[in-house]
């Protein structure tokens, strides 16, 4: 007799927590609001100034979401399919939004540009055609482009005579010189992996133009096994055992300052890091950053198939709509606000740089105008931006991308093994 | 006759009182129930949901979908998963043998009456009020090969690559964890030496037995039971170590320092392979299940024998 009543009492109480369970999930989604969920971090000022605009003037208000950095993938991974999803969310383009394209979540964004071109005619289309899958337009530009550079201490280059290298023999030169004068060569924050692949996406875009990785990336595993991969490999390896980036950058991180204080405080000579680097060093060292930090395209590669000119990294970051959002209407006007002049000139006043047509007209009420300027010049003249590799590929490559690159460099994957591990990857 | 029907009778009031008796200091199972709920909801019914997505393929995204026992023979002839579990053993072993006598010879001192005894042990249980992320950060800054104490000291560290070598990233979450968790352990070895009857040592030291034979012979037999409660804690602590793993090594250099715990996180959580993921979790939980059985059953902490006094 207890025993059943203890069993129908755990049978209650489940079922009582099953019920709240499911009327907690069906009442999100409020019915005259459009939740925007974004990557939360200093850029958060301008979209909440952006938002605060749009609701000036709309019915439907925008509410802005804001999930800490380091979790924002996963958090959006978890409810993207739920209730709780947001009607238009950050992300990166490429391979991040691939699997929810997959899981025909998206709502493509080709409409809305029939109706206004301006969506798709106002950005520079090499950082537009990031977020473009299957030849349709899933995300806007919504924050700056990052592109890649090679940053530079100037006093430490003046004073073991040396300028900027403008070709890879060069380079190597510089390598040799600042190793006979106790200077790291390059400052790298091993430690987080994706700092090192960055290496990587330049040596090969040099030595064998984009079209490797993109052959690569579109499921053609012989890319890496050509003899351009082979090439590209064996100058890295060079570079390694020359002892370019010192002994211990396993043990170095970008993200805890380490390797940016290698190079502000004159013990590295380069570092190769995105272009928020710049703003790293404001914050933590701002007598350098005006004074001696110095920056450049990485250098060319004689005989190599790629463009001098050719850049990777960040093309942008997008805003992608969900395809069951209420107000698709009111998220395109929304959208429209990713070129307009004032969310220009708000993201040029914290240091971004973003990717419209009229961004060169405000350059000059940019944080740090010189610095925009060579910047948007860069992205503007570039052939080719590749996307990082690892936000390129879909995210379960990521892991295996940056375990490889760091096995590369500190021994544990020879040539062959490193090819096997990129051509392990799943396939996009 | 009578001598009979008394004795029946007083054994039909014996059972009476037993049965009474059973009723007040035995309450009934409804009791259970608050916590019987929340160990189905919480433990039970997700362990059975993980051992069912571990046969399945899901991203996180779109409909689990079955693939039978795709994820378990991948997970087989996956290198980096039988590597984890050595790792896993490995910094779970190191644990135990590093932790266990710095926290005895602590926990035994700091059960004396010693002068300043108080205030530094105080200073000695403050990493235990750190969260495990804080101290991870703080010795991430310590041990940084050119800023942190290895630059200062080349003649012992070389060039600071601790992180870089498999060993070296080891030898640092090992000692991360020692500096983490023995404040907790010595805390039961001090309640644990508190409890050691004061006649046993005034015994011996009528025989004429020292402090150090007092030690080995009467502190250390009479902490077996605490000795065997620190080292389970120590062994499930040890096969669940993330945070530092996370925050110090990111499981590298590679995967060098990545145990079953970090893997499972980032199959699941990194590369949205929730399936792997699952299969992973679903292996710790068999192996961290048969550890402490084993332990419990060597131990013979199942049949705990009471030490009190006069043993």
């Amino acid at each position: 007799m207890k025993r059943r009543a203890f069993a129908v009492a755990l049978g209650l109480s489940l079922a009582t927590v099953g019920v709240t369970a499911c009327s907690s999930g069906a009442s999100a989604g409020g019915s005259n609001t459009i939740h925007v969920l974004v990557y939360g971090d200093a850029s958060n000022k301008v979209e909440k100034q952006i938002v605060e605009t749009f609701n000036k003037t709309s019915k439907v208000k925008v509410v802005l979401d804001t999930i800490p950095g380091a979790d924002y993938q996963s958090k959006l991974n978890t409810i993207i399919n739920t209730p709780q999803a947001p009607d238009i969310f950050f992300n990166w383009g490429g391979g991040s939004i691939q699997p929810y394209v997959k899981a025909d979540l998206l709502l493509p964004l080709d409409d809305m540009i029939a109706a206004d071109p301006g969506l798709k005619g106002n950005f520079l289309s090499s950082v537009f055609n990031t977020a473009v899958i299957d030849g349709k337009s899933y995300g806007i530009p919504m924050r700056g482009t990052q592109p890649v550079l090679l940053f530079n201490n100037k006093k430490v280059l003046a004073d073991a005579g040396l300028s900027v290298p403008k070709t890879w023999d060069e380079l190597l030169n510089a390598v040799t010189v600042l190793k006979g004068k106790g200077v790291t060569p390059f400052a790298l924050g091993g430690g987080d992996q994706w700092p090192t692949l960055m290496w990587y996406e330049y040596v090969f875009d040099r030595v064998a133009g984009p079209e490797l990785f993109q052959k690569a990336l579109s499921g053609d595993k012989t890319a890496w096994e050509s003899p351009e991969s082979k090439k590209a490999l064996g100058m890295l390896k060079q570079l390694v055992d020359a002892g370019a980036f010192g002994s211990n950058f396993d043990s170095v991180k970008f993200t805890d300052g380490g390797s940016p204080a290698l190079l502000a405080k004159g013990k590295a000579a380069f570092e190769l890091m995105g272009s928020w680097a710049y703003a790293t060093q404001q914050d933590a060292n701002p007598d350098f950053a005006k004074n001696d930090l110095g920056y450049s395209n990485f250098p060319a590669v004689a005989d190599g198939k790629g463009d001098p000119a050719d850049v990777v990294g960040n093309t942008n970051n997008f805003y992608s709509v969900l395809k069951k959002t209420k107000h698709p209407k009111e998220a395109a006007e929304f959208l429209k606000l990713m070129y307009s002049d004032e969310f220009v000139k708000a993201q040029l006043a914290i240091g971004n740089l973003p990717t419209t047509t009229n961004t060169e007209q405000f350059l000059s009420t940019a944080a740090s105008p010189e610095y925009s300027k060579y910047q948007y010049d860069l992205v503007k003249a570039a052939p080719s931006f590749q996307l990082s590799w690892d936000q390129a590929y879909p995210p379960a490559a990521t892991t295996p991308i940056h375990t490889a690159v760091q096995q590369f460099f500190s021994g544990k994957l020879d040539v062959d093994g490193f090819i096997k591990a990129m051509q392990a990857l799943p396939a996009s | 006759m009578s001598a009979l029907s008394s004795a029946s009778a007083s054994g039909r009031r014996l059972r009476a009182g037993r049965r009474s008796g059973v009723g007040v200091t035995r309450p009934g199972l409804v009791w259970a129930v608050p916590a019987t709920v929340f160990f189905l909801l919480f433990a039970i019914l997700p362990l059975v949901l993980v051992a069912v997505l571990s046969f399945t393929s899901w991203d996180g995204v779109s409909a689990p979908t079955f693939n039978g026992l795709d994820n378990w023979t991948k997970l087989l002839h996956d290198p980096v998963m039988t590597q984890s579990i050595w790792l896993t053993l490995v910094l779970t072993v190191a644990g135990v043998v590093v932790q266990t006598p710095v926290s005895i010879l602590l926990g035994v001192w700091a059960a004396g009456h010693q002068r300043n005894r108080a205030v530094l042990s105080a200073i000695f249980f403050v990493p235990l009020l750190l969260s495990a992320t804080a101290i991870s950060v703080v010795w991430r800054a310590i041990l940084d090969p050119n800023f942190g104490i290895p630059s200062e000291m080349t003649w012992l560290f070389g060039d600071g690559n601790l992180m870089g070598s498999q060993s070296g990233a080891i030898a640092v979450l090992t000692f991360v964890g020692m500096w983490q968790w023995t404040p907790m352990h010595a805390l039961l070895y001090q309640g644990g030496a508190r409890a050691i009857p004061q006649v046993l040592y005034q015994a011996a030291a009528i025989d004429g037995a020292g402090k150090v034979r007092q030690f080995l012979h009467i502190t250390l037999p009479q902490l077996r039971n605490t000795m065997i409660t620190s080292m389970i804690l120590m062994l499930v602590g040890g096969l669940t170590t993330f945070d530092t793993v996370l925050i110090l090594t990111q499981g590298g250099p590679g995967t060098d320092t990545t145990n079953s715990a970090y893997y499972m996180y980032q199959q699941a959580f990194k590369s949205f392979d929730f399936g792997s993921g699952s299969a992973i979790a679903l292996v710790l939980v068999v192996v961290a299940t048969l550890i402490s059985l084993a332990v419990v059953r060597l131990s013979g902490y199942d049949k705990m024998r009471s030490t009190s006094e006069g043993l």
